[in-house]
């Protein structure tokens, strides 16, 4: 439903921008169902990227872009090419940004529980406490964060009635937790973690994961940015079941459980929106020049 | 492959132990002489117990326990005899974790030992036990006071079956 949605609005919107400031991506309807941190989640409204998947091939192409690309119509002095398809791409950037802003919840970011301190770098973020001698820093990445998949996600008969209306997007970064004992400074217990992807997208009855799920364990030199390799790396897919429910609850007297993986995945879903209207803003005064 | 425990921990609300509930479960296998059969134990908060029971049992409202046998029609205290390793599998149990610590909040009990005696419950509706006769609901009681006494004597505690009388979990 949604595929082909996107590829009959997609189309619109190519044919619609050079005269119109209201080619909207996609419905923003908000639909909350199934997702587990609608507090900071919001629609689908990316049917910019979208549509070039689909339908780029089909060897349309509008004059916006076959017609004058030598004769720029603006010049700014800077030297740079400009044509009427860079201005139509810049009104349809600010469009495409207002929206974002409409949608966008907060401008200050979801606060985390349990006293983390937050750090980010661009897509990367850090949080990190300490608790009683021992640092707990889980690192995650916002980038590559929204399961492709959410468009199968097919839910109840309610959602499938629903129609028109868009499932939000919700980031689900993987993250690594690192566990630093003083006494046994320089080693890191280091917890590589995840977001099953059928967490949201069964209904009852069927086997369902937990909110997040412990990958792999090793110990790792403190702080590195690198994985070592050399390091002997547990693995939990053939993992003895009582190991890993102990090292789940190790997680969670450090502050690491569901609670904090749903807050993760909010955050994450807020600071995920964050870049992309800055990647918008920036592409928005590339293309303008400004 | 040896037969597992398959542990879910869908919720937020209620802090679990892990470890703690997977070693109750399998004690309870042990008792019962379940050990080589698969059972699925998942953990899950008011609203979506409340949606298991309104879909399953038309009842709008959050339980306690919903169990769901993979042998139906089993005789109660009867063992399934499966024909090949996919049936080597009881079912799973639903535990409403969040009603449960609201129970257990309101009459001062611990929540770990009160989900072994609804476990142990849920596994007796899993091998055939039934509640909806004086009945069946004696020879049931029976059966999770056989258990909870070997499980006491096991572990030093003291715990006694649900005492609810004629109202169907299944």
């Amino acid at each position: 439903m949604l595929k082909s949605l996107c590829r009959a609005v997609g189309t619109a919107v190519r044919i619609s921008t050079i005269t119109t400031s209201t080619s909207r991506a996609l419905p923003l309807s908000t639909t909350t169902l199934c997702t587990p941190s609608s507090a900071t989640s919001r629609p689908f409204t990316r049917s910019l990227w979208m549509m070039n998947n689909k339908g780029a091939s089909s060897g349309y192409r509008p004059k916006l872009f076959s017609s004058r690309v030598l004769s720029p119509s603006v010049s700014c002095g800077c030297g740079a090419l400009h044509t009427e398809g860079d201005k139509a791409f810049g009104d349809f950037l600010s469009d495409e940004i207002k929206e974002e802003r409409k949608i966008q919840k907060s401008k200050t970011l979801p606060k985390m529980s349990g006293g983390w301190e937050l750090e980010s770098n661009g897509a990367e973020v850090k949080l990190s406490r300490s608790v009683s001698g021992e640092k707990i820093i889980v690192t995650f990445n916002v980038n590559n964060s929204i399961p492709p998949n959410f468009e199968e996600e097919a839910e109840t008969g309610q959602q499938q009635q629903k129609g028109e209306e868009e499932q939000d997007i919700v980031s689900t970064p993987n993250f690594v937790v690192e566990v630093t004992k003083q006494e046994a400074a320089k080693t890191s217990l280091v917890f590589d973690c995840h977001f099953p992807e059928d967490e949201i997208a069964h209904g009852e009855g069927e086997e369902e994961s937990d909110i997040f799920a412990i990958r792999e364990v090793s110990f790792q030199p403190e702080g590195d940015a690198d994985w070592k390799e050399t390091s002997y790396t547990l693995s939990t897919d053939s993992l003895d079941w009582a190991l890993y429910d102990h090292l789940m609850d190790f997680l969670a007297d450090r502050g690491v459980d569901n609670t904090f993986a749903d807050e993760l995945m909010e955050l994450s879903t807020a600071m995920e929106h964050q870049e992309y209207i800055k990647f918008l803003e920036d592409l928005g005064s590339f293309v303008k020049c400004k | 492959k040896t037969a597992a425990v398959v542990l879910r921990n869908l919720q937020k609300v209620v802090p679990l132990r892990r470890a703690r509930l997977r070693r109750d479960v399998d004690t309870l296998r042990h008792i019962l002489g379940v050990q080589k059969f698969d059972l699925g134990i998942i953990c899950v908060d008011n609203r979506r117990i409340q949606q298991i029971n309104k879909t399953y049992r038309k009842v709008n409202t959050p339980t306690d326990v919903l169990s769901f046998p993979f042998h139906e029609e089993l005789r109660p205290g009867k063992l399934p005899c499966p024909l090949h390793r996919d049936e080597l599998n009881l079912g799973d149990i639903f535990l409403g974790v969040e009603y449960l610590m609201k129970q257990c909040q309101d009459n001062s009990m611990d929540l770990h030992s009160t989900l072994t005696v609804v476990t142990a419950h849920g596994i007796c509706h899993l091998l055939g036990y039934r509640h909806e006769t004086e009945e069946e609901w004696d020879e049931m009681f029976q059966r999770e006071s056989y258990i909870l006494g070997e499980y006491n004597r096991l572990t030093g505690q003291n715990l006694e079956p649900l005492t609810k009388k004629c109202s169907q979990d299944s």
